[in-house]
């Protein structure tokens, strides 16, 4: 029994660090992708804490989530810096200045926070099934917060995609829009073709206004 | 035996991961010929992945230009590390598991969601169009079938009122959840045909691609990746069987054979739907997934709500 809690501890010491490394590697890497998969290790190490720490769910869950969050985060940063890939090196600081005083800032607060506070001491019971005590407290005591939260998601997200959606209350996505000139001298654009809506193609001119 | 000892831990989940797409692999090549309307030379087909392992391994390797060669050399790592995690989790005969863990299927879906990670990554970082174009319709692909496939394990555990495997396994006595949530299994073996990049949902490494994002390994490097893809295969197998087969539950025979024979059934009909139906449209698929199978999930985790209730 001693063994299993030596192991967790530096298990847990382990973890700790490496998310501290992987986090700080996020900003030391020349990638958006990499980047992005820096920071799910940082949280994959941050869940496997938790998991030590008998939050197995919601360690697990978190992982879950994490991995396909930052896959898409990933996507989207390359799809919008129109980087091909991802791959071309670029920086990942900036607002150096800013970035220093918020910093330290933080540091320091938290490093104060650390020192003061008295952290509670309560080894949690073997028996216990916290898996189980979090579905109760879920939907027992706190479930209007959470169903409060859990709802406005879900309108935030489906409104994002009824505003975003090709036929969303900005009208359709393509109209404006016209394929790529066949002639490489000629204007794109609306007006370069006698009709410019070409039922299929429209998708491809939609960046040259 | 102490299965959840490191060693017996490692070789158990190796052996059953090993033999897994060995078998997987003699059935593929099988069902080719089959369909082909060839002669099935048994000799052929049992020596045929030893003889394609051999001739891989002793290929030279390729490089493209500057690639991401370690994130490209962690990829197949990361799926066969994630398969081995699924398959620790189920028992594979009665008190034969290697982390029957309370929170099992949690640990199955997290671990299924880095196969993503994994498999995104190996498009990514050859620094080549088609294998990134495969990476990216895998992301697509796999962002359709999670949802339906986290539904159908809620549903699962639903009856068995645990989210351990070991759990759900013991409430199907009598009655196995293929029977009692007939949505759970089609609905579990089109998302793990997905995590398999196989057959109708191969695009992310479809012929249409030049092969996807393994265009560009070579030699091991292929191996690696064919071998990491048929683990995940594997892994489903073996968890599809545990969670609406029964798993080791059955008349006469040993508890390990009866589980065996379900997951080899499961391999047989994956790989036979992999030689019978034609890849998918990425697009349809998308479509298809979030308008008929995540309803058809939710029909499931209701329907199995109310019965266990």
């Amino acid at each position: 029994m001693t063994d299993a809690a030596l192991v967790a501890d530096v298990a847990i010491w382990l973890f700790g660090g490496g998310s501290v490394v992987a986090a700080w590697l996020v900003f030391r890497t020349d990638s958006m992708v990499r980047a992005a998969y820096w920071l799910l290790a940082s949280f994959v190490a941050v869940g496997m804490v938790m998991v030590l720490l008998q939050a197995r769910f919601l360690g697990l869950v978190l992982v879950l989530m994490m991995a396909g969050e930052m896959t898409i985060m990933a996507a989207f940063m390359v799809m919008f810096m129109m980087n091909p890939a991802g791959l071309n090196p670029m920086s990942m600081v900036h607002q150096h200045t800013t970035a220093k005083v918020a910093g330290v800032v933080a540091f320091a607060g938290l490093a104060f926070v650390g020192l003061v506070a008295e952290f509670p001491d309560r080894p949690v019971d073997p028996a216990s099934e916290p898996t189980a005590e979090l579905g109760e407290e879920l939907l027992g005591d706190s479930m209007l917060i959470f169903e409060t939260a859990g709802v406005t998601l879900l309108a935030t997200m489906i409104g994002a995609i009824a505003i975003a959606g090709k036929r969303g209350r900005f009208g359709n996505a393509q109209e404006g829009s016209a394929p790529p000139p066949v002639d490489p001298d000629a204007p794109a654009g609306p007006d370069a073709h006698p009709s410019p809506m070409h039922g299929g193609h429209g998708g491809h001119g939609g960046m040259h206004h | 035996m102490n299965w959840s000892a490191p060693l017996p831990g490692v070789v158990l989940v190796g052996t059953v991961l090993v033999a897994g797409a060995y078998v997987a692999s003699v059935l593929d090549a099988g069902a080719a010929r089959l369909v082909a309307g060839r002669p099935l030379r048994v000799g052929e087909l049992v020596a045929g992945p030893w003889r394609e392992a051999a001739l891989l391994a002793r290929i030279r390797r390729s490089t493209t230009e500057r690639p991401d060669a370690q994130t490209w050399a962690l990829a197949p790592a990361l799926l066969a590390a994630m398969a081995g995690v699924a398959v620790a989790t189920v028992p594979l005969a009665p008190g034969v598991a290697v982390a029957d863990v309370d929170d099992g299927i949690v640990l199955f879906g997290a671990a299924m969601a880095v196969v993503m990670v994994g498999a995104f990554l190996h498009g990514w970082s050859s620094n080549s169009v088609f294998p990134l174009v495969g990476g990216y319709r895998f992301v697509a692909l796999a962002l359709s079938y999670e949802m339906p496939l986290a539904l159908v394990l809620i549903a699962a555990a639903l009856p068995a009122q645990s989210l351990s495997v070991g759990a759900i396994v013991e409430s199907q006595q009598g009655l196995w959840n293929v029977v009692r949530q007939p949505l759970g299994l089609p609905l579990f073996l089109v998302a793990g045909m997905g995590l398999a990049f196989w057959g109708p949902l191969g695009m992310s490494d479809g012929a249409d691609l030049a092969g996807g994002t393994g265009v560009e390994a070579s030699g091991p490097d292929r191996l690696a990746w064919a071998l990491a893809r048929h683990f995940v295969l594997v892994a489903v197998a073996v968890m599809g069987a545990a969670v609406f087969l029964g798993g080791w539950q059955g008349p006469g025979l040993p508890g390990a054979l009866w589980m065996a024979i379900k997951t080899l059934v499961l391999l047989a009909v994956v790989v036979g739907v992999g030689h019978r139906v034609a890849r998918i449209r990425l697009e349809r698929f998308v479509v298809v997934a979030w308008a008929v199978l995540i309803p058809l999930a939710l029909v499931d985790v209701f329907a199995s709500g109310a019965l266990a209730l």
